[in-house]
């Protein structure tokens, strides 16, 4: 508790580039532009194959092994080949880790949806786009948002290996800290990741409360 | 009119599921597809609106091949109703009744009017409007799949088993709504069912289809009950096949006396007098508005007094010119005296229908049975399900009817009714 007191009562800690809230810009930074480009890649693809069936089992085997990549080894292996030049070398990993849960949950949330449904949308004089947007996505929806929650948490957990290749971010006080013995700054700085974390459920949570049918929410079930 | 041009529907894996079927749907007409698993009779209703294509032949809506009109298009131009009612779950009721409104381009307000006055039409409390599908019972969301279908008043609509998962009361109501809807709109329906009963009572014309999809036979129900083309048709139709029958045919023609009926305040000695004129046993009372009271035997009958001073027997009435064969049968079978009340649209009486007209007029349509039956054999009618059928007109009054313990004595066999009564049993799934 003393060493949360240290670090946050340090008023050195709150100024400054090397600062909380210039590392906390830094890690929103990675977190947000990874998520970003994995929703542009992940989201796209998943509708894609949920709603036509095609080259479902390849894409979704290929997200699943890329679970298995290990972030930090990744991200040493860019920096080894690209050097540190630019933040890439930390988005890259980063976007490997959050494309999987992302692309996965939207195929199955869209492929999960009761055919009788589909049915009686294309049966009404529903075009196939209409149908995706208007039926299968609102009531998919649930499930899309979760992946997109854990790859957030994910990410924003994840952030802090940048500080490994002497990038910013959160992790910076979790690495410099553990390197020098300050241990005040290690904690503190994993109680702000972890907090981070928090903000994000909460985030989404209230998102799903805007976004999703109250007569999707209410069935636990998807039809 | 939906016309059938030699029409096939073969899978890639060779499987044919409808083969070289032709018929016509005529127009304001139910047109039932009924048939055990695999005979294809879903695959029909759906090659109509192109959810699948068939294979060779054509299908014509009146007169254009629906292959010429680009699906969705052909789509909203007919109503679409199935099993589990489909309905979009993320939306309010009124909201799913409107969709093909919108798709149609129309203004909102005009189709949320439209849907409102449908729900009513279905019978669905306005409540109902601003929920959501789960929150409504299976037998409701089915009443709001009829409403989203006629939403966009397209003149076909196609029902594939839209009552099947609904539990048998619901089923006989939302059954009964829909020939009162039909009596009203008068749109050409087709209607997919395995249930043979649902097929009769629903069909002007019911269309038996036999696995691989062959027409076994195209008929009106009366004409189906009384002559099944074969021993699948005769098999699938399954038993009691003479009395349900009798409910397509009107009891009109059933002669009537007039003779029978005395006013409730006609002094007994006087009433005995007159029975004895008539030959019958029972007299059936009627009070000064020419209601049935109940019956009274001649034999009981008092010195002096007048009727209403006695204990009347149970009962059976049948509207005259509405009801059918059954119900005037059943009538019979719900009163000791065996005779049954013909009353007018207002519960009036307007004579009798006795055991001796009723079996005139039994014998008749045996005899329009014609040269089709096979065997003879003689069918007695007590036993059988009379009593509890919904459309009788039976006991105008409440509590008139029940209990009358005696009434199935008399046994009257059908001379020559049809034979070989399909003992196999309901041959549906």
């Amino acid at each position: 508790m003393n060493w949360l007191i240290d670090f946050f009562g340090d008023p050195v800690n709150w100024s400054g580039p090397d600062g909380i809230p210039a590392r906390l810009l830094e890690h929103l930074e990675f977190a947000g532009l990874s998520l970003l480009l994995a929703m542009l890649i992940a989201l796209p693809l998943g509708l894609l194959i949920g709603h036509t069936g095609r080259g479902a089992l390849l894409v979704v085997s290929i997200a699943n092994a890329a679970r298995a990549l290990p972030t930090l080894g990744l991200l040493v292996l860019i920096v080894l080949l690209m050097g540190v030049g630019t933040i890439l070398p930390v988005l890259i990993p980063l976007v490997a880790l959050a494309v999987p849960p992302i692309l996965v949950n939207t195929y199955e949330g869209i492929r999960g949806v009761d055919p009788d449904l589909r049915d009686a949308a294309y049966g009404m004089g529903l075009r196939g786009r209409q149908v995706l947007g208007r039926v299968l996505v609102p009531v998919a929806l649930p499930l899309i948002l979760l992946g997109l929650r854990l790859a957030a948490i994910q990410v924003v957990a994840t952030a802090t290996v940048a500080a490994y290749v002497g990038l910013g971010g959160l992790g910076r006080f979790i690495i410099d800290g553990l390197a020098t013995k300050n241990f005040p700054s290690t904690i503190g700085g994993a109680v702000l990741v972890a907090l981070l974390a928090l903000l994000v459920q909460l985030g989404f949570t209230l998102v799903q409360r805007a976004t999703v049918s109250p007569g999707v929410s209410e069935r636990q079930t998807i039809r | 009119m939906i016309t059938f041009n030699g029409v096939t529907k073969r899978y890639a894996d060779g499987t044919v599921a409808v083969d070289n079927l032709s018929l016509e749907v005529p127009t304001g007409e139910i047109t039932v597809f009924v048939g055990p698993s695999g005979c294809g009779k879903t695959t029909s209703l759906r090659m109509i609106n192109r959810m699948i294509d068939a294979t060779e032949g054509q299908i014509l809506l009146d007169g254009v091949d629906v292959k010429t009109i680009d699906p969705p298009t052909l789509r909203r131009g007919i109503g679409y109703v199935i099993q589990q009612a489909g309905l979009f779950p993320h939306r309010k009721i009124v909201d799913n009744v409107a969709t093909v409104p919108l798709l149609l381009g129309w203004e909102k307000k005009k189709a949320r009017d439209r849907a409102m006055e449908l729900l009513e039409r279905v019978g669905l409390d306005l409540k109902m409007a601003d929920r959501y599908p789960f929150q409504l019972s299976g037998g409701q969301q089915q009443r709001v799949g009829v409403a989203r279908a006629l939403a966009a008043d397209p003149p076909v609509l196609l029902m594939d088993e839209p009552f099947s998962a609904v539990d048998p009361i619901v089923r006989t109501s939302l059954q009964e709504e829909l020939l009162r809807l039909q009596a009203e709109l008068n749109k050409t329906i087709v209607f997919v069912t395995h249930d043979i009963d649902e097929a009769v009572k629903l069909g002007d014309r019911v269309a038996v289809l036999r696995v691989g999809g062959h027409l076994a036979q195209l008929d009106d129900p009366a004409t189906l009950l009384a002559r099944p083309a074969d021993d699948f048709v005769r098999e699938f139709l399954g038993r009691d096949r003479g009395i349900r029958r009798l409910s397509f045919l009107s009891a009109e023609g059933v002669r009537l006396r007039t003779d029978l009926l005395v006013p409730v305040a006609t002094e007994a000695g006087a009433a005995s007098t007159s029975a004895r004129a008539t030959g019958e046993p029972w007299l059936a009372v009627v009070d000064a508005g020419n209601r049935p009271l109940g019956w009274v035997a001649v034999k009981d009958l008092p010195e002096s007094g007048t009727l209403a001073e006695l204990e009347f027997a149970p009962y059976g009435t049948f509207v005259s010119g509405r009801d059918s064969l059954r119900g005037a049968l059943d009538a019979t079978l719900l009163s000791p005296s065996g005779n049954a009340v013909a009353v007018d649209g207002e519960g009036r009486a307007v004579g009798v229908a006795t055991r001796e007209a009723l079996d005139e007029a039994l014998a008749e349509v045996a005899g329009g049975v014609g040269g089709a039956v096979r065997g003879s054999g003689s069918v007695s009618v007590g036993g059988s399900d009379g009593s509890a059928e919904g459309k009788g007109g039976v006991g105008g009054s409440a509590g008139s009817v029940g209990g009358s313990g005696g009434p199935v004595r008399g046994t009257g066999s059908v001379a020559g009714s049809s034979g070989s009564m399909g003992d196999a049993g309901d041959a549906g799934e």
